[in-house]
């Protein structure tokens, strides 16, 4: 990894790097002054995100360009078989599932998202006061009336 | 940021019915059904009734995110009075093995939470989280009739088409507010009245604009986006599809108005063409395609797009009389086809499919929903007959039906505005109507069949007359909501 950041450093692409920068920088406040009279976004302001979005493709596409035909290949039966987890795999995809695996995640994602809530409400838990308190209780209350039903249902249950 | 106790105290409905919603589920845990039904109108009920404290007042909430005047009162009232005659036709749930009817009912109470919203939101968020609510309820209760394959294939194309319609409802609302830096409805009809008499480009707006307007088409069934309507509305228990076709469309049509006559007024000449072509198609489409039905169920389904359409009438005339003109459809509408559904599914249930005529549809469909049922109806059973006869009469505009008073109204809604040839073509659409509206009741009167007399039990009953005698009355009471709102 170092030999690749040194021959960069050798080939002088970290100054074509900081001049890709400087040259959006440039772009950017140049486009603004000739939209600055009608305080609005002109279509070519829009520049310097085609430049990204090219260069993001550029690269995936050379990466897996390059990948494929630089490497050597070397093909057998486990080596082509598809790879999860290192377990065997079983059937195709198509086979199917229990329905119990949908239900904890779809309950994973509730639960996650639920903590997202709490984390903005942690940091300004003293601005939020009284009033953000009896919110997240309501909201938590809810939350867990929920947990519960799902819990009486049995859709925990694996028997 | 200071807690107001009005603020969280007078949104009543919203928080009763999700509170309630959450009561029912719990309250299925228990081995009996028999407090289902009952615990289910009293929340209903409760929530009527808090509906109307806030009569005579104009109240925004939540940090101005939703209104609350009479007009949103009296549309809000129309869904929850329909939600209570559906939910009291559902007795037969507390038999049926597969049925979870505490899921079923606490959905339809959330749901109603959705329709609240969409009907008084002064903020496109609530705009889009009402129709969310509503909308995902929807999914979840097509495919309710789990071993029934044309349950499944309904929710499976109503989901797949909802979540469509509602990217580009949600791209518009996006695009609206690019143009214009508001959520707020007055704030876009603000910068719409403005910036038309500043001239200047308005691109993003009015693109915005119609795929807003394309979202919420959709969700009431107009006609380029009607296509899932017919599948769905079949598909789906019969219960359900009565909600479906008055609870989500009155709701819709509410949010319609609201966001029509608040935020695009100012711009009505460059939308009101788009619109009327859509009434026109779905006129078309729905009356003619309604001719061709061999199954009442389809029928119905092509009969409440064709009533989409002559509830957009009263869009394209918007005015003040407009208003008033809505809410007084939607209610006639939505009386006629609840008890239209009622009737069906009693002769549905004691029909079970014959196999040696319909083929291999056994496998698809549990019951007769076809024409043929009907044959001789009324001669065993007059008061199923007479209950049928009169929602297809309000459904068809016979006059001295509430069905003929919500017609006459938004046709002179529109006339005011000089749209004589909508009005032309919709009248002559109403006269198709009368032609497969009036097909049930030959059936029913003048037909030979072998119809028992069908068991009717006494608060299903009573629900059928409520409907009946409520239908005749306002078409004696046309001027019902006229000085109200």
């Amino acid at each position: 990894m170092e030999g690749f950041f040194m021959a960069f450093y050798r080939m002088g692409w970290h100054r074509t790097a900081a001049n890709y920068v400087r040259f959006i920088a440039n772009l950017r406040s140049f486009l603004s002054l000739l939209s600055m009279n009608t305080a609005s976004y002109l279509p070519s302001d829009y520049i310097p995100i085609f430049i990204q979005l090219s260069l993001a493709l550029g690269f995936i596409v050379v990466t897996m360009l390059v990948t494929h035909n630089i490497g050597p290949k070397r093909h057998s039966v486990k080596k082509d078989d598809p790879f999860e987890c290192g377990i065997p795999t079983q059937g195709d995809a198509r086979a199917p599932i229990s329905i119990k695996y949908f239900l904890v995640a779809i309950l994973f994602v509730l639960f996650d998202v639920e903590v997202i809530f709490m984390y903005p409400w942690a940091v300004n838990f003293m601005q939020l006061g009284q009033e953000g308190f009896i919110q997240m209780v309501l909201f938590m209350g809810l939350l867990l009336a929920g947990f519960y039903y799902v819990i009486r249902k049995g859709v925990l249950k694996w028997e | 940021m200071t807690f107001q106790t009005y603020d969280c105290l007078q949104m009543l409905p919203i928080i009763l019915l999700s509170l309630s919603g959450i009561a029912l589920l719990f309250l299925g845990f228990q081995k009996s059904r028999a407090l289902l039904l009952p615990a289910t109108l009293l929340f209903l009920v409760i929530a009527f009734v808090a509906n109307f404290l806030d009569w005579g007042k104009t109240y925004m909430y939540f940090r101005d995110m939703l209104l609350v005047n009479n007009l949103a009162m009296i549309f809000t009232g129309v869904v929850l009075l329909s939600t209570f005659m559906v939910v009291s036709l559902s007795g037969s749930l507390a038999d049926d093995e597969d049925a979870q009817p505490a899921e079923y009912y606490a959905i339809l109470l959330f749901s109603l939470v959705g329709a609240i919203m969409m009907i008084g939101f002064e903020n496109l968020i609530m705009l889009f989280v009402g129709v969310e609510i509503l909308s995902v309820a929807m999914y979840i209760l097509t495919g309710s009739d789990k071993r029934n394959l044309r349950s499944n294939e309904a929710a499976l194309k109503y989901f797949l088409m909802g979540a469509f319609a509602t990217g580009i409802l949600l791209f518009g609302i996006a695009l609206l507010y690019g143009a214009t830096g508001s959520f707020v409805l007055s704030g876009i009809g603000n910068y719409a009245h403005s910036a038309t008499n500043a001239g200047g480009s308005m691109l993003l707006f009015y693109v915005g604009m119609f795929m807003l307007l394309i979202g919420m088409l959709f969700k009431v069934s107009a006609a380029p986006f009607h296509f899932w309507t017919p599948d769905v509305y079949d598909g789906a228990p019969s219960l359900f599809t009565a909600y479906m076709s008055t609870v989500v469309k009155t709701a819709g049509f509410a949010a319609l108005l609201r966001i029509l006559s608040v935020s695009f007024s100012g711009v009505y000449d460059f939308w009101w063409v788009a619109m009327a072509v859509v009434t026109v198609l779905t006129l078309l489409i729905g009356n003619i395609t309604a001719v061709y039905q061999a199954s009442f169920k389809r029928m119905m389904a092509y009969s409440s797009i064709s009533h989409a359409g002559y509830l957009l009438i009263g869009l394209v005339g918007l005015s003040q009389a407009s208003k008033p003109a809505i809410a007084f459809y939607s209610l006639a509408y939505s009386l006629s086809t609840i008890a239209a559904f009622g009737v069906l599914m009693l002769v549905a249930r004691n029909r079970p499919l014959n196999a040696a005529v319909f083929g291999d549809q056994t496998t698809l469909a549990r019951t007769d929903e076809h024409y043929d049922a009907f044959n001789g109806l009324a001669r065993k059973n007059p008061l199923l007959g007479f209950v049928m006869a009169v929602s297809m009469l309000s459904l068809a505009g016979i006059p001295l039906t509430a069905g003929f008073w919500g017609k006459f109204m938004v046709f002179s809604a529109a006339a005011d505005r000089g749209a004589v040839w909508l009005l032309v073509v919709a009248v002559l659409m109403s006269a198709v109507g009368i032609y497969y509206y009036f097909r049930v009741v030959i059936a029913m009167y003048f037909r030979e069949g072998q119809t028992d007399t069908i068991r009717v039990a006494p608060f299903y009953r009573i629900v059928l007359i409520a409907a009946t005698v409520l239908t005749l009355a306002l078409g004696l009471l046309p001027n019902l909501f006229q000085g109200l709102i």
